[in-house]
C-alpha cells in the first residue's frame, strides 16, 4: 500500500513540477504576481511529494518487500540494515529518485528562503528548477519506475553487488548528488538571467552561496569516491582517470571556475556573460557526469547500472537542458557584455587566468573521456585514454594554476601592483627554492616532475603564509587579534581552501615518491620487511560475516625495536547470496602514512600471495579535500564584510572596492 | 532590446551540438546493435608479427628474463595488449580466461608498471602464458596498437591472421575469434 502511495506521490510531483515550470514563467513575463507566487508553493509541494515517495521506497527496502521488483533485484533479507537502506540508491531507479529528491530539496530551500530576492527573479529560478525536475520525474516514471511490482514475489532478494556493501559507498552517492544537483541552482540562476536579460551584482551575491554549497558537497563527494576506491578496490591507488571519476571531476573544475568568476561579477560587475556560460556548463557537465555513465556509452570500473535504452531519454533531456540555455545564451549573451575596466595584472586578471586554466583543464578531461567515443564513431577503433595522457596534459595546467593561486588573491582589483604582492612573490619564490633545493640536495633519483611538484608546494604554502602574515601583523596600532577579527570570513575561507590544496599535494606527492610495496608469496611464520617495519604472517583464519564468509590473514606489524604496534587482517570475502568474491584491504591509517595490506590467492601449502604497502602521507589527500570543503563552507556562509557596500545593485560600478576589499 | 547574434556567443551552442551528435550517433549504433567493435584494417594482417622481445613480468615462471615471441611458434597464439589502468581490459578479463583454455595467450602490458600489472592479474585473473612488459609503449608502436585492449591472432608460423581492437566480448569471440581459430585447425 505504501508503495502505491509512493508511486502516486511521484506522479503528483510530476504534475506539480509541470505547474512549477510553466506558470511562473508566464507570470514573470506578464508581471502577474499571483502566477509568480505559484512558484514557491509548487516547489515546496514538489519537495514534500518527492520526499514521501522516496520514503516509501526506503520503507520497501527496510522491510525487504520482495514484491517490489527493485527490492527483489537489489536487496537481500540477510543484509545489514545500513546496506538495506543504502541499497535504495545502489541501483539506477533508486539513485535517480535520490537525485530528484535532492533537486526538489534545493528548490524547496530556495522557495522557503531567498526572501530578499525580487519576485520575478525568484519565480524564474524556481520555474527553471521545475522544468529540470519535470524532465527527470518523467525519466523516472516512464523509463525507470522504482515502484514496479512483481507478479509473484520471490522468497529472497538477489542481493546487492558486494563491492557496494560498504559504509563509504552508503554516503558517497548522496554527497556527490548534493554537489551535482546543487549546481542546478547556479544553472537556474543563469537561465533566469538569460530569460530576463539582466545580470547585476546582487544576482551574483545571491547565487554564490548555492555555488559554494554545491562545490563543497562535490569536493567531499569526489574525495569519498576516491577514498572508497583506495580501500575497497584493493589497488592502493586513489585516482584512476576512469570515465566515472572524470565525470565527477569535470563539473568540479567548472564549478571551481564558476565560484571564482562569480566573485568578479559580485564585486566588480564584470565577466557577466562568462559567468552565466560557466554556470550552464557546470550543471551540464554534472548531468553528463550522472547520466552518461549509465547509458552504456562509456566503460568504467565504477558503473554498476548501465542500460543503453535509457540513454535515449538521457540524451533527450540533455538536448533540452543544455541546448535551450545555450541557444538563449547565443541570443541574450551579447547583452551582458561589459567593457573591461581593469588591467591584466589585477585581481580580475588573476581570476580570469584561474578561469582560463580551469576551463582548459576541464576541456582536457572532457577530451580524454570522450575522445575514445568520438574515435570509435569515426574509425571504429575502441581505445582507452589513461594516466599517460592525463599526466602529460592535466598536471602542467594544474601546476600553472597553483602558481597563480599564491599571487592572485594578493593583487588589488583593477590595478594590481601592491607592496603586498611583492612580499608574497618573494616569499613564495624563496619557499619554492627551499623545498626544491632541499629535495634535490638530499634525495637522489627524483624526476623533474617531482621537483616541480615539491617546489609548487613550497611556493603556494609560503605564498599563503606571507599573505596571512601581512593581513595579521600588527599595523597602525592594531594588534594581531584585532586585525584577525577584521579579516572577513570569506578571506579566511579562501586561505583554508587554498591551504587544503597544499595539504592535498603533500599527500599526493608523498604517496607517489615514497610509497613502498612488497608482493610476496608467504607461508605462515614468514616475516616480510617493508619500509622500516617487520611484518609477521601468522596464518589465515576463517571468519563468518553476516552475509559472507571470509578468509582473514593475520599480519603482525612490528617496528625496528621489535615492538608489536598493529595487527592487520586483510580479508578475502565470499558473499553467499551473490556468489561473488571481494578483497578487503586492511588499512592502518595514520597521519605519517598508511599501512595497507591485501590478501591474494593461495593456500597453506604453497603459501598466500600478500600485497603490502606503506604509503606515506596518503591520508593527507583526503584531509586536504576536507580542508578545501571547510574553507568553502566558511566562505559561503561566514559573515559578510561591509555589507552596505555589497548590497547596492550597481551594475557597472565606478566605486570599486578599496584595495583591501578581498573576496574568497 | 534585441541585439544581433555574435559568433562568439554561438560557439558554445555549436560545440554542444557537435558533441551531442556524436553521442546520438554512438547511442543509435549501440541500440541498433551495429556498434560492435569493428575489425580494423591492420597492415600486419597476413604478414609476420614484428620481432618481439620484452622484459618478463614473472621471470621465475619462464626461467628467463625475456619473453620472446618466437618461443611460441608451432601453435596458434593470441597476443593481447592490455594495461592495469585500462577499464575495458578489466571487462574483458573473463573472456580471456575462457579463451585461455583453448589457445595460448601472450599478454603484453602496455605502458604499465610491473607492480600495477601484478595487482591487476591478481585481481582479475591471469589468463596469460607469459606477460611481457612494454613499459615505454615501443612494442605497441611496432604492432600498430591503437589503444588497449587490443588482440592479435597469430598462426603457428607467427603470421598475423586477425586483429581486434577493443575488449573481447562473448559476441566477438563467437563471431570472429573462434571461427578464425577453427580455420587454423585449433
Amino acid at each position: 500500500m505504501i508503495t502505491e502511495l509512493g508511486h502516486f506521490a511521484l506522479i503528483t510531483a510530476f504534475v506539480l513540477s509541470l505547474v512549477q515550470g510553466f506558470l511562473p514563467l508566464i507570470g514573470a513575463a506578464r508581471g502577474n504576481a499571483a502566477m509568480m507566487l505559484i512558484a514557491p508553493a509548487a516547489a515546496i509541494s514538489v519537495m514534500l511529494a518527492v520526499a514521501f515517495s522516496f520514503g516509501a521506497l526506503v520503507w520497501g527496502f527496510i522491510t525487504s518487500d520482495f514484491s517490489l521488483a527493485l527490492v527483489a533485484n537489489h536487496s537481500h533479507s540477510t543484509k545489514p540494515m545500513i546496506y538495506k537502506i543504502s541499497g535504495t540508491w545502489g541501483n539506477h531507479e533508486g539513485s535517480l529518485l535520490l537525485w530528484i529528491l535532492i533537486l526538489a530539496i534545493y528548490g524547496g530551500a530556495l522557495a522557503l528562503g531567498g526572501r530578499a530576492m525580487p519576485m520575478a527573479l525568484k519565480a524564474r529560478i524556481l520555474a527553471v528548477q521545475g522544468l529540470v525536475s519535470t524532465g527527470f520525474l518523467a525519466f523516472s516514471l516512464f523509463t525507470s519506475n522504482p515502484f514496479l511490482r512483481l507478479g509473484t514475489a520471490p522468497l529472497d532478494g538477489k542481493g546487492l553487488n558486494p563491492i557496494l556493501q560498504d559504509p563509504g559507498l552508503a554516503i558517497h552517492p548522496p554527497m556527490l548528488y548534493l554537489g551535482y544537483v546543487g549546481l542546478s541552482m547556479a544553472f537556474a540562476f543563469a537561465v533566469a538571467a538569460l530569460i530576463s536579460g539582466e545580470v547585476d551584482r546582487l544576482w551574483a551575491k545571491w547565487m554564490r552561496p548555492w555555488i559554494m554549497a554545491a562545490w563543497c558537497a562535490l569536493t567531499c563527494g569526489i574525495a569519498l569516491g576516491s577514498w572508497w576506491a583506495y580501500y575497497e578496490l584493493g589497488w592502493g591507488g586513489w585516482w584512476f582517470w576512469d570515465p566515472v571519476e572524470n565525470a565527477s571531476l569535470m563539473p568540479w573544475l567548472a564549478a571551481t571556475a564558476l565560484l571564482h568568476s562569480a566573485i568578479v561579477v559580485e564585486k566588480r560587475g564584470q565577466l557577466k556573460s562568462w559567468t552565466v556560460l560557466l554556470a550552464i556548463m557546470a550543471f551540464s557537465l554534472s548531468l553528463v557526469g550522472t547520466f552518461i555513465v549509465r547509458s552504456g556509452l562509456l566503460t568504467s570500473v565504477h558503473s554498476f547500472a548501465s542500460d543503453p535504452a535509457r540513454g535515449v531519454f538521457v540524451l533527450v533531456i540533455l538536448l533540452f537542458a543544455v541546448g535551450i540555455p545555450l541557444a538563449l545564451y547565443a541570443w541574450r549573451g551579447p547583452q551582458l557584455v561589459t567593457t573591461a575596466d581593469f588591467s591584466l595584472t589585477s585581481r580580475e586578471g588573476g581570476l580570469i587566468a584561474n578561469n582560463m586554466l580551469l576551463v582548459v583543464a576541464t576541456a582536457i578531461v572532457l577530451l580524454g573521456t570522450f575522445y575514445p567515443l568520438g574515435l570509435e564513431m569515426v574509425t571504429g577503433a575502441r581505445i582507452t585514454v589513461g594516466p599517460p595522457y592525463f599526466d602529460a596534459t592535466f598536471n602542467p595546467v594544474m601546476a600553472l594554476l597553483m602558481m597563480i593561486m599564491a599571487i592572485g588573491p594578493v593583487m588589488a582589483w583593477r590595478h594590481g601592483k601592491t607592496a603586498r604582492l611583492r612580499v608574497v612573490l618573494i616569499t613564495a619564490a624563496v619557499g619554492a627554492g627551499i623545498t626544491a633545493g632541499l629535495t634535490s640536495a638530499f634525495a637522489v633519483g627524483f624526476s623533474i616532475g617531482a621537483l616541480v611538484a615539491l617546489g609548487l608546494i613550497g611556493w603556494l604554502g609560503a605564498g599563503i603564509g606571507a599573505d596571512i602574515w601581512q593581513q595579521l601583523k600588527p599595523h597602525g596600532g592594531a594588534g594581531i587579534a584585532r586585525r584577525a577579527r577584521r579579516v572577513p570570513t570569506e578571506v579566511i575561507g579562501m586561505w583554508l581552501a587554498h591551504f587544503g590544496i597544499v595539504i592535498f599535494m603533500l599527500g599526493a606527492v608523498g604517496d607517489n615518491l615514497y610509497n613502498s610495496e612488497q608482493v610476496v608469496r608467504a607461508k605462515p611464520g614468514d616475516v616480510i620487511q617493508i619500509a622500516d617495519r617487520n611484518v609477521t604472517f601468522t596464518g589465515v583464519k576463517q571468519v563468518q560475516g553476516p552475509n559472507y564468509q571470509a578468509l582473514a590473514a593475520q599480519l603482525e606489524y612490528r617496528d625496528q625495536s621489535g615492538k608489536l604496534f598493529a595487527l592487520l587482517t586483510p580479508e578475502k570475502r565470499i558473499y553467499n547470496a551473490e556468489r561473488q568474491t571481494t578483497t578487503e584491504a586492511a588499512i592502518r591509517p595514520t597521519l605519517r602514512g598508511d599501512d595497507y595490506a591485501v590478501l591474494g590467492d593461495g593456500d597453506n601449502k604453497i603459501g598466500f600471495t600478500l600485497r603490502l604497502y606503506y604509503k606515506p602521507l596518503v591520508s593527507w589527500i583526503w584531509g586536504g579535500a576536507v580542508i578545501m570543503a571547510l574553507g568553502g563552507l566558511l566562505a559561503a556562509f561566514g559573515r559578510q564584510r561591509t555589507a552596505a557596500n555589497q548590497t547596492s545593485p550597481v551594475t557597472n560600478s565606478t566605486t570599486a572596492m578599496p584595495a583591501s576589499g578581498r573576496g574568497a | 532590446m534585441m541585439s544581433q547574434l555574435r559568433l562568439s556567443f554561438l560557439l558554445p551552442l555549436l560545440a554542444f551540438t557537435a558533441l551531442a551528435s556524436v553521442g546520438a550517433v554512438a547511442l543509435y549504433a549501440t541500440l541498433s546493435g551495429s556498434r560492435d567493435p569493428a575489425q580494423l584494417p591492420s597492415v600486419l594482417v597476413n604478414k609476420s608479427a614484428p620481432r618481439t622481445s620484452l622484459a618478463n613480468l614473472m621471470p621465475n615462471d619462464a626461467g628467463d628474463n625475456m619473453v620472446q615471441l618466437t618461443a611460441f611458434k608451432g601453435q596458434p597464439l593470441l597476443v593481447n595488449f592490455f594495461a592495469s589502468w585500462c577499464a575495458p581490459c578489466r571487462a574483458e578479463a573473463p573472456a580471456l580466461e575462457m579463451l585461455s583454455k583453448r589457445v595460448a595467450i601472450l599478454g603484453i602490458a602496455y605502458k604499465d608498471r610491473g607492480e600495477d600489472t601484478n595487482s591487476f592479474l591478481e585481481q582479475y585473473g591471469n589468463p596469460f602464458r607469459a606477460v611481457g612488459m612494454d613499459t615505454d609503449g615501443r612494442m605497441g608502436i611496432e604492432w600498430g596498437v591503437y589503444g588497449v585492449p587490443e588482440t592479435y591472432l597469430l598462426d603457428a608460423n607467427g603470421v598475423v591472421k586477425l586483429r581486434h581492437a577493443g575488449p573481447l566480448t562473448r559476441g566477438v569471440i563467437d563471431a570472429t575469434i573462434i571461427p578464425a581459430l577453427e580455420a587454423l585447425g585449433s
